[in-house]
């Protein structure tokens, strides 16, 4: 889902800035100390994620763990996704320095909704089988989420994107379902082993 | 017998036509001609090879619209050739918005020339794993260093 350098307008790229560097300056006041290993461990999981590919016919993607992420880091979310974004781009050459406002805030704003929505509703619950509903739902719906608005984001910087956009969002289809099964296990095995790594 | 006359007339020209179905179709045919080619393999920074992704082919003379558009091969190659010198852009780029931008240099069309290989900027092949534990251990330092930066500003607090 990264978006690569030079796709994107210079009024595009400043908005993905300062929406990331705002989540960045809130998740870093929220962050609890304590909680920085957690916080970096998550980050490790989100950087890695990138290379499990998964062969989709003759296409292939790979997983984001946009979801846990945002469920098991909260406000901690955004410098935990610009760390693993930023590595990802110096490393691997996925997306690109410029264009890592935007995508740090597509994956980002993606988690941190993530956990708003569905974070209480997932904590505060006991019963395995609503948890279980509820974080698929949860990791499905944050890729299409994310798709959603690296599509609007590609729209707005040119009109001709309009069948890449369609593309997309059609492609992270089977990718929202993998990460909903991902997610849903995930979570049922934190709760189950440890409670305490949950928020 | 005016009419006669035209409609034999019209008959003979139908029966030609008929008969020589060829007459207004488009042939085809084929040649093989040996011009120089630029091969090229596109691949992920993971060493995956980029199969069947959309390419578009730039000119030098024309930078905005492509003159060529396909998909690359099951192994990621793709290959066009040049009608004209100067720089010549390839960019192949897949459904989830992972572009590969390929720049080619052309200073002669010569086919006794020898074309140099190129090579993208985007070339980190079989280093994969050793990267991802550099990652990994990068993050994990940023935390060590954010964590002690956190301890020494709440010592220096009280």
């Amino acid at each position: 889902m990264h978006i690569s350098e030079g796709v994107l307008t210079n009024g595009i790229l400043i908005a993905g800035w300062a929406g990331t560097l705002t989540g960045i300056s809130i998740g870093l006041k929220k962050t609890n100390p304590d909680k920085i290993v957690k916080t970096a461990l998550v980050s490790s999981a989100f950087f890695l994620a990138s290379l499990v590919n998964i062969k989709i016919g003759v296409s292939s993607t790979h997983l984001s763990l946009i979801a846990p992420t945002g469920l098991l880091l909260g406000y901690s979310t955004f410098p935990a996704v610009f760390t693993a974004l930023l590595l990802q781009s110096l490393l691997f050459h996925f997306g690109g320095i410029f264009v890592l406002g935007a995508n740090t805030f597509t994956m980002g704003f993606s988690a941190l909704m993530t956990y708003i929505i569905f974070g209480k509703l997932i904590f505060n619950s006991n019963n395995r089988k609503t948890v279980a509903v509820i974080s698929f739902f949860a990791g499905s719906l944050a890729v299409i989420f994310a798709a959603f608005l690296t599509g609007l984001i590609l729209y707005f910087s040119d009109k001709n994107f309009i069948n890449a956009v369609k593309i997309l969002f059609l492609a992270h289809v089977p990718v929202a379902l993998i990460e909903g099964l991902v997610t849903s296990f995930l979570i049922l095995w934190l709760k189950k082993v440890s409670p305490e790594f949950l928020l | 017998m005016k009419i006669r006359n035209f409609i034999i007339g019209l008959a003979v020209v139908g029966l030609i036509f008929l008969f020589n179905g060829e007459i207004f179709a488009h042939g085809t045919g084929y040649r093989q001609i040996n011009l120089k080619a630029i091969p090229l393999e596109f691949f992920y920074s993971t060493g995956e090879k980029m199969s069947y992704r959309e390419v578009k082919v730039f000119s030098p003379k024309d930078s905005k619209f492509p003159i060529q558009t396909g998909r690359t091969d099951e192994e990621g190659r793709f290959a066009f050739i040049p009608d004209v010198s100067g720089d010549w852009k390839v960019i192949v780029r897949d459904e989830e918005g992972h572009q590969c931008e390929a720049k080619i240099n052309l200073t002669s069309l010569s086919s006794d020339d020898d074309i140099s290989p190129y090579r993208g900027h985007n070339v980190a092949r079989g280093s994969m794993a050793k990267e991802a534990i550099l990652g990994v251990s990068l993050i994990f330092n940023i935390a060590a260093f954010v964590k002690l930066f956190c301890r020494s500003k709440n010592k220096n607090a009280h």
